[in-house]
């Protein structure tokens, strides 16, 4: 699975396709975040951003490798293997992207709730921060795996279909993300650190799911 | 080590059926054609034995190590050619550890030098030719010294003396144990080594009931074949040398048994030596059995057979519906 992994991974950077994904969220927190607003409300801005561009970096990833590569590397691995391996590398290079953008919102932002009374520790803000940004790499990459080859083939199809699901996921009760989100900024307006652990769990219950459900229609979809 | 039953395929829930009640089995060491016409579902056979598609219905068993070889491999990948080998390498498990790197790359070289590609070694994917690119396909397939080769018309687009470096490297893998499944449009493509072929015909009883189906239609170079259109020409058969090999074994011990399946025209020699030919591309492998057989035999000698000599069939000719009604 490393030797695999190495592979999906060096693909994505060295094909230069992240490049487009990166600079949209960079100049997403450029504009939405500024230095001196609450930290636990620009965390929640930063991690609700991540989704759409985890489940974009996993369209990346499976569509990455030419069909003719693809069944070599599916003979030497097993096509379910082979495809397991470009949605881990894109759900890494999602986690990557949210943990430099956790460091650098909570160094910007400042260490209070909403109406700037409270005091809210940065550490334990960052952290939680993090914990939302995993939810958000877990969800986008369960919406890629679900929405791209070879569930949908078709870009016409996948695309739209990409978007309004990380879209709905962000927005709906009861969705994992949007509980972190809740959570978050709640806690802004409150002054207390959440911990959405039941949130993370969720998460990574829909991204396995998805994830082996992408997985085992990988051998069966020409 | 992989076999295919009762194995139908069909894209989407209601699709059509491209192949259906596909019994085949992939020995060791055993080099099998596929034969059919275009979309007959060749490739589709192909993929279920390299494991890249699973049956819609039927099951496969036995997954050795794989390798696949594609007709085109038109890879724009950001690697360059050694860049790619090395990562195929070690995703076939050829190298692992900290070392591997290196041990990699040495072998992904001295495959590209054996099919004359070794200046492209640096050169990005994208920039190699067609014949080049396919180069470094078969490169990919034969550093990993697979159990199972499975290569669709991988000949195509190859130069001619990379052509013929491919036969060779199939008859090595065979000989070493392996096994290779092919596809390709030369009907003459490795005819004297073919131990058997199989042909993907639609066998409905009307035209719209048909269905694709492999049928095994010869077996070794039976000349007696039932499928006198598919049999290849004359020519074809001589062109395979044999080998004629006396040896003498422990005192009444049978032959081997994988020396027993390549050998043909078995007789008595003087001193209870046995004389047998084999086909040139086997030598290796029967030799080998012999002598690492327990008790090991004695290999007395070992001789050419006389080009043009007529090798009679190896097994008698396989009704051409072998199990499977029309």
């Amino acid at each position: 699975m490393s030797a695999l992994l190495t592979y999906q991974a060096a693909l994505l950077a060295r094909s230069q396709r992240w490049l487009a994904p990166v600079i949209l969220y960079a100049v997403f927190l450029a504009v939405g975040v500024q230095s001196g607003q609450p930290v636990l409300d620009s965390l929640a801005y930063a991690a609700a951003a991540l989704l759409p561009v985890a489940a974009w970096l996993v369209r990346i990833c499976v569509s990455n490798e030419p069909p003719a590569a693809r069944s070599c590397s599916a003979a030497a691995a097993g096509p379910g293997r082979a495809h397991l391996a470009s949605l881990l590398a894109a759900f890494l290079a999602a986690s990557a992207l949210g943990a430099l953008a956790v460091l650098v919102v909570t160094v910007m932002s400042d260490g209070a709730s909403t109406n700037g009374r409270l005091p809210v520790p940065r550490v334990p803000a960052g952290a939680a921060g993090l914990i939302a940004m995993l939810v958000s790499a877990l969800l986008g990459t369960a919406v890629g795996a679900l929405t791209n080859w070879p569930l949908l083939r078709s870009p016409a199809k996948s695309v739209p279909t990409m978007l309004l699901a990380a879209l709905l996921l962000l927005v709906t009760t009861g969705s994992p993300a949007q509980s972190v989100l809740t959570d978050l900024t709640t806690g802004s307006r409150e002054g207390s650190v959440p911990w959405p652990l039941g949130a993370l769990a969720g998460a990574v219950v829909a991204a396995v799911a998805a994830g082996w459900a992408a997985c085992a229609m990988s051998s069966r979809r020409g | 080590m992989v076999r295919l039953g009762g194995v139908g395929r069909r894209y989407g829930v209601r699709g059509p059926w491209v192949l259906r009640g596909v019994d085949l089995g992939v020995r060791a060491g055993a080099l099998v054609r596929v034969e059919g016409a275009n979309g007959s579902g060749k490739s589709t056979l192909l993929r279920l034995l390299a494991g890249i598609d699973a049956p819609s219905e039927g099951r496969v068993t036995g997954r050795p190590r794989t390798a696949y070889v594609p007709e085109r491999f038109p890879a724009a990948m950001p690697f360059t050619a050694i860049g790619y080998l090395t990562h195929m390498a070690r995703i076939h498990g050829v190298a692992r550890g900290a070392a591997s790197r290196g041990a990699a790359a040495r072998s992904a070289e001295r495959w590209l030098e054996r099919f004359g590609a070794a200046e492209y070694a640096r050169t990005p994917l994208s920039e190699l030719s067609k014949g080049s690119s396919q180069k470094v396909a078969v490169a990919q397939a034969l550093l990993a010294a697979p159990d199972l080769l499975v290569l669709d018309e991988a000949w195509t687009g190859l130069d001619a003396p990379a052509r013929a470096e491919l036969d060779r490297a199939v008859a090595e893998r065979t000989a070493a144990g392996g096994a290779v499944a092919f596809v390709d449009h030369d009907p003459g493509r490795l005819a004297g080594a073919v131990d058997e072929t199989y042909g993907v015909v639609g066998t409905g009883p009307g035209e719209a009931e048909r269905v694709p189906r492999a049928l095994r239609i010869r077996r070794g170079w039976s000349r007696s074949s039932p499928h006198p259109q598919a049999a290849p020409p004359l020519g074809a058969l001589m062109r395979g040398r044999h080998v004629v090999i006396e040896t003498r074994g422990p005192r009444g011990a049978e032959l081997p048994a994988p020396v027993a399946a390549a050998a043909t025209v078995v007789t008595d020699a003087p001193e209870g030596a046995i004389r047998f030919t084999v086909p040139e591309s086997r030598s290796d492998l029967v030799l080998r059995e012999l002598l690492t057989a327990g008790p090991p035999w004695h290999v007395v000698t070992v001789t050419r057979a006389p080009a043009g000599a007529p090798v009679p069939p190896q097994a008698p000719a396989q009704a051409p519906t072998e199990g499977r009604g029309r």
